[in-house]
């Protein structure tokens, strides 16, 4: 017993692995709290270096920031996670999308979980993406310099509308299709390019060429129109979402940080 | 406001910027190559656009057929609103006492399947409160105009033909077409 | 915990410049971090919480031709879905929500107020937190509650303690303004509702030539811009007053288009 208590040296055995050449080709510095550690711990982390290596007072309080763009960027991490996860069993087509949501609903294990997951982590998400707006505005964190930064936030506001609308569309229900279809229809009426807006006659635009049939892949919410929707809330709506979240990370950096009284 | 945010003022080469002031020029082979080398790269990213938006518009649609027959005539009450092919063809198939016509069960406001109430005798959309009479003329909410009418036929079988394809618009003055109204 | 932070909670018992004040810094970790990680924490336990307990909805399958009544787009849009019982699809699902998103995106160029800048207040900036607030509580925030728990079958207006009755009758019969104003003729209908919506944004200029001393430093083209995104919003107000009291369905008819 005395000999296996000596030779199960908790220190020794984490020393021997924080000291190993794996370790600290992994790790440059130790987890001390040291002014220099500090520093580090910032500045050597891909994910942490977003932020600076020391913020103004103020910019830690909740009272102030409410949180909200961090709890937006956490809620959009776990779309995107459980998103992939949910994709692993549905199928974007009309005879087979009902069904593979009643499969991950009964049949997938945690499936019914994992869509929940999703689902109301959308809706926190728009409530939050206000919510940060809001205080973002009764703050005039929109003034100079941070003007065009504003901007950035409005249309990933807007993008954080158009993935969850087209997300709404893929469980292929009753709520899911008349949704879509009263929303889409709106597109119909879009001056110019509607066939049902002003001015539509003079274009020339006919239900089968306009801004809805675009939209929906024919002329009435089916089976294309999911399909469509699908990439849209998949792949083409997060990509431009996340290159828009760089900048506007980045620019809160380049900015002069996060705002405070001047 | 940070210094750092304003941006220094640009400055040519001191030869370059004294001809520049002494003879402006619309166009010298420097500008030229600029210009053209824009005109190239935009040119090309707006026709690659233009093809990723004929792209969306495919040339065939696999959509449900449009015409459908819906059974002879004296199937049908005269003075009534026959709600029997609206779950599968989004059609009433209304028989005045001398004729009938077909409606489109599709609300104009934004495409919702309005109720028939045969005790309000109107057609009532659940999404956003619009009303249509019997006739299919809208008189409330925010429908902006009538209900369309289909081309509405005897087929040769004695059957009532509905082409879903061909729709008449009162507000274009359509209704009174031959075909919107069938005489039986 | 590092020597250098002893500082917090005295830092307010010594008064500081304002150039110490702007540089009261702390380390990012682990005071901010730390803070992060609570959050993430928190809001990941409230979601999983929340997931277990309620289902997601999933209704019927998909069925074109059998609209549900009452029929509602997802709840963040009810908003939309509730403008469009005032106005035309073009304005209420195109117009509109553009000149929102325009609208938003315009502000930082259009408020020159200095004031305010990185800090709550309400004294310095009155208008600009008004017309905010107006547009989102109001606009926004109630009409989603509002077409969430009081619209009901056929969209009909139902208060919280009433029956969702899907054979509840109102009488509602349109008229347009021009109309109901007594002209009877197509043109002079026309004419008043070109009269009325250019009457409306009329107010512009006139406020202009009226202030102009005072709105020197906002100059002219970042006024009417503002000026124009405040009238389109009060139209919008306007316009449901004018249906909800006196049953107006349009104010402008035209060929082309209706207001």
């Amino acid at each position: 017993m005395q000999r296996l208590k000596e030779h199960l040296n908790l220190d020794q055995m984490k020393r021997n692995i924080v000291d190993s050449q794996i370790w600290r080709s992994m790790f440059r510095h130790g987890y001390e709290d040291t002014p220099r550690n500090r520093v580090l711990m910032v500045v050597d982390n891909l994910w942490l270096h977003l932020h600076p290596t020391k913020i103004r007072r103020h910019a830690i309080r909740i009272r102030f920031t409410w949180c909200m763009g961090g709890i937006t960027f956490l809620l959009f991490l776990y779309l995107t996670i459980t998103g992939v996860i949910l994709m692993f069993y549905y199928r974007p087509v009309g005879e087979y999308a009902y069904i593979d949501i009643k499969f991950l609903e009964f049949d997938a294990p945690f499936g019914m979980f994992m869509r929940n997951m999703h689902r109301w982590a959308a809706h926190a998400m728009v409530i939050a993406v206000w919510l940060h707006m809001l205080r973002v505005f009764m703050t005039g964190s929109y003034k100079p310099p941070r003007e065009f930064n504003w901007v950035i936030g409005v249309l990933l506001l807007t993008m954080t509308l158009m993935l969850s609308f087209t997300g709404y569309l893929l469980p292929w229900d009753q709520l899911a299709i008349w949704a879509v279809t009263v929303g889409t229809n709106m597109a119909r009426a879009t001056p110019l390019l509607g066939n049902e807006g002003p001015f539509a006659e003079l274009v020339g635009v006919t239900p089968r060429l306009d801004a809805r049939s675009a939209l929906l892949g024919g002329t009435i919410v089916g089976p294309p129109t999911l399909l469509r929707f699908y990439v849209l809330h998949c792949i083409v709506i997060p990509l431009i979402a996340s290159v828009l979240m760089m900048v506007h990370f980045w620019r809160i950096r380049k900015d002069g940080g996060i705002s405070g009284p001047l | 406001m940070n210094p750092r945010l304003k941006s220094p003022e640009l400055k040519l080469p001191a030869e370059y910027e004294a001809e520049a002031k002494s003879q402006p020029v619309f166009m010298d082979r420097r500008r030229f190559l600029n210009y053209s080398g824009w005109v190239g790269i935009l040119g090309s990213l707006s026709v690659a656009l233009l093809g990723f938006l004929r792209f969306l518009f495919p040339r065939v649609l696999f959509e449900p057929p449009t015409a459908f027959k819906a059974g002879p005539p004296s199937d049908y009450v005269p003075g009534t609103v026959d709600t029997r092919y609206t779950l599968s063809h989004r059609v009433w198939i209304v028989r005045e006492p001398e004729y009938f016509y077909a409606l489109s069960a599709i609300c104009t406001h934004l495409g919702c399947t309005p109720r028939w109430l045969p005790s309000e005798d109107k057609f009532k959309c659940p999404c956003h409160g619009s009303g249509f009479k019997r006739s299919g003329v809208n008189f409330e909410g925010p429908a902006p105009r009538p209900l369309e009418r289909f081309k509405i036929t005897l087929a040769e079988d004695g059957q009532i033909l509905v082409e879903r394809g061909k729709n008449f618009r009162q507000e274009k003055g359509e209704w009174d077409n031959p075909d919107a109204k069938l005489f039986v | 915990m590092a020597k250098e932070d002893k500082v917090i909670g005295t830092a307010d018992d010594f008064p500081k410049t304002s150039w110490e004040r702007v540089n009261d810094k702390v380390h990012v970790w682990p005071y901010l971090t730390r803070l992060e990680f609570m959050t993430a924490i928190i809001i990941t336990i409230l979601l999983i919480v929340w997931s277990i307990v309620v289902d997601a909805p999933l209704e019927e399958p998909a069925n074109p031709s059998l609209t549900p009544n009452p029929s509602k787009a997802p709840w963040y849009f009810l908003g939309l879905q509730e403008m469009l019982v005032y106005f035309d699809p073009w304005m209420a699902g195109v117009v509109l929500p553009s000149l929102i998103i325009v609208g938003l995106m315009a502000i930082p160029y259009i408020d020159v107020n200095p004031k305010g800048n990185g800090y709550y207040c309400y004294k310095d900036r009155r208008f600009a937190i008004l017309t905010f607030l107006f547009g989102f509580l109001v606009l926004w925030v109630w009409l989603v509650i509002q077409g969430t728990f009081m619209r009901g079958p056929g969209w009909n207006f139902f208060m919280p303690w009433e029956e969702w009755d899907p054979h509840k009758v109102v009488a509602l019969t349109n008229v347009d303004l021009p109309y109901l104003v007594g002209f009877r003729s197509y043109w002079a209908q026309a004419a008043f509702g070109i009269f009325c919506v250019g009457a409306w944004y009329a107010t512009i200029p006139i406020y202009y030539i009226w202030r102009r001393h005072t709105l020197v430093n906002v100059g002219f083209t970042r006024y009417a811009v503002k000026a124009f995104l405040f009238m389109t919003m009060m139209a919008l107000v306007a316009k449901m007053a004018l249906r909800i009291g006196l049953n107006i369905k349009y104010v402008l008819v035209l060929p082309w288009l209706n207001i």
